[in-house]
């Protein structure tokens, strides 16, 4: 358990941090796992209204047990719709619908390029990872993505290996010289540390809070290139009584969100 | 005329050594039964596709079969990367699979522009990335990059995909192939109707009143399918909505055993070439598991409101 003043755990936090991206009326693409623990608190507090998809063909899923695939049995029923990978892909992604993805990789770059393909060199790779699945369309083309990351110098990069989804590419209007769609593109990168927001300008990720019990130094000791501090740094807002209330209560009576603390995020 | 066969029949006829496949089941409805019958027929430099591969892409993989797969993804899910899949691509075993990647997007747009007779079709993402400076068996093919003719912008355009076989796995079919399918859909749609030929394997087959009853749940009809499999639990340890859940025990077992090269032999002779079909393969689980977690796997009912096309 948490040394943390109301017993939350980072994962919880980390979730909040994510819900807290997503507004009333807000069209998302989630996962399994944070993703969908983050929109989940967001229409239960502040966005009652947001819409969530699973790429696999979902619209509005109630499901009855988490689901632990973006396909995943539970999901079916009890959807608004229950379509295909090109009805959510296709008809509501490329077509500009959705407003905020979210996306996690092995590795990330300042850009928010992220890496999902391969650790080492592609041909003869370290390890191979499995490839883009929906990441490098839901990268290019939502309006806002969120990426969650551990934050260390192995999981963050000055540039990944392999470039599977698009952050701001190179920066500095990179995307809009690649003809991807003009206002999309990475918004944050929330990490077990820190929420560092991308300046849309030069494309790069820079500190905007600290999760409480971290430092600027710490976190700029963890980060492999030179982060810039964004003016208004401040300490990262801990959950509140009612999300905290949200996650035990209603969306993860059983707890598995504290799988995370297991994999890293402490 | 009736295009009822055994997997075995159907596998043996309609894969040949060297084809083109379409597999379906993006999560939901992977065609097992037939994946097994093509791994003891032992089909040959296989090329693979469909979006967000899993444990059945990672088998024929492990089993040697596969030359080359038009991929997006695979993994086992919650139980992490693909085995099989990493030991081919990191140390060439069995031996290296040629790997052409797309996305969860342009995958399924190429297989919808086969299925629509179409040469090629734009895609919007893919660009700025090492996707593209990677191109394997297809080479230049891969994807054109053009200034739009309308407006002059950037444009990537990839080509169709017309799969020699398409096998998919659905809820109920008839007897001449009338294929229908609820819940997720993934890109098996797509998938079949770019294929050349379709299999079809079903929990049920179903008289053809049954079909015209709700006609717009089909899929694929009747004139696109060369053959017609019935089998039950046919997409274990996959799901198919209405009839049993996904076996994330089973899942695990298959994660546990292909952990090693000997282990992923050992777990290929248990379920599939000491097995001569689906249905002693469903025995082989209800002696080795017991009848109560088979039993736990099946669906409730849960029945939607009738429609009527009536006029």
């Amino acid at each position: 358990m948490s040394a943390h003043p109301n017993g939350y755990i980072k994962p919880e936090l980390m979730a909040c941090c994510g819900a807290r991206e997503i507004k009333n009326h807000h069209v998302v693409i989630v996962g399994t796992g944070f993703p969908a623990m983050s929109a989940n608190i967001a229409k239960h507090t502040h966005a009652p209204d947001a819409i969530l998809m699973q790429e696999s063909g979902v619209v509005d899923a109630r499901p009855k047990r988490p689901a632990l695939s973006v396909g995943d049995p539970c999901l079916n029923p009890g959807a608004a719709m229950v379509g295909n990978l090109l009805d959510i892909m296709g008809m509501f992604l490329q077509a500009g619908w959705v407003d905020v993805g979210f996306l996690s990789g092995s590795q990330v770059d300042k850009f928010g390029n992220i890496n999902t393909t391969a650790i080492g060199d592609y041909e003869h790779p370290k390890t191979r990872l499995p490839g883009s699945g929906g990441a490098n369309p839901i990268g290019s083309l939502a309006k806002k993505t969120l990426i969650i990351a551990l934050h260390d110098k192995r999981r963050l990069a000055e540039r990944v290996d392999f470039i599977t989804t698009p952050g701001y590419i190179d920066g500095n209007g990179a995307r809009e010289r690649w003809g991807l769609p003009a206002n999309t593109g990475p918004e944050c990168i929330i990490t077990n540390k820190a929420i560092l927001r991308f300046d849309k300008t030069t494309g790069e990720a820079c500190l905007e809070s600290y999760h409480p019990g971290h430092s600027i130094d710490e976190i700029r000791e963890n980060t492999p290139w030179d982060l810039k501090i964004l003016e208004n740094v401040h300490e990262t807002e801990p959950p509140t009584e009612r999300e905290l209330e949200v996650i035990r209560k209603i969306l993860d009576p059983h707890r598995m969100i504290s799988i995370y603390e297991k994999r890293g995020y402490v | 005329m009736t295009k009822v066969m055994t997997t075995k029949e159907a596998i043996s006829q309609f894969v040949n050594d060297n084809d083109f496949l379409f597999i379906g089941g993006y999560v939901c409805r992977p065609p097992f039964a037939a994946i097994h019958e093509i791994i003891r027929q032992g089909k040959k430099n296989l090329t693979i596709t469909r979006s967000n591969a899993a444990d059945d892409f990672d088998m024929l993989i492990g089993a040697g079969l596969v030359r080359r797969f038009i991929g997006t993804f695979l993994s086992l899910g919650v139980y992490g990367l693909g085995r099989c899949f990493r030991r081919s691509i990191e140390k060439g075993i069995p031996h290296k699979i040629e790997v052409e990647e797309y996305t969860n997007l342009s995958l399924p747009m190429m297989l919808m522009a086969g299925s629509f007779g179409m040469p090629f079709v734009p895609v919007r993402d893919m660009v700025g990335t090492d996707l593209m400076n990677i191109k394997s068996f297809m080479g230049e093919n891969k994807f054109k990059l053009i200034d739009s003719p309308f407006d002059g912008k950037p444009t990537l355009l990839v080509p169709a995909l017309n799969p020699d076989v398409a096998i998919i796995h659905v809820q109920q079919a008839d007897k001449f192939g009338n294929a229908q399918m609820w819940g997720i859909g993934g890109d098996c749609k797509v998938g079949a109707n770019a294929a050349k030929k379709v299999i079809v394997s079903c929990e049920r087959i179903v008289d053809r009143d049954v079909i015209g009853k709700d006609p717009s749940r089909t899929i694929v009809p009747s004139f696109k399918v060369v053959a017609v499999v019935e089998e039950p639990f046919g997409a274990h340890p996959g799901y198919t909505p209405g009839f049993y859940d996904t076996d994330f025990g089973f899942g695990y077992q298959y994660q546990q055993a292909s952990n090693t090269v000997e282990g992923f032999h050992a777990f290929l002779k248990e379920w599939v070439y000491d097995i001569p079909d689906r249905k002693a393969y469903t025995q082989h689980y209800i002696q080795k598991f017991g009848y109560g977690p088979f039993k736990k796997l099946e669906a409730a009912f849960d029945y939607s409101f009738p429609v009527s096309y009536a006029y």
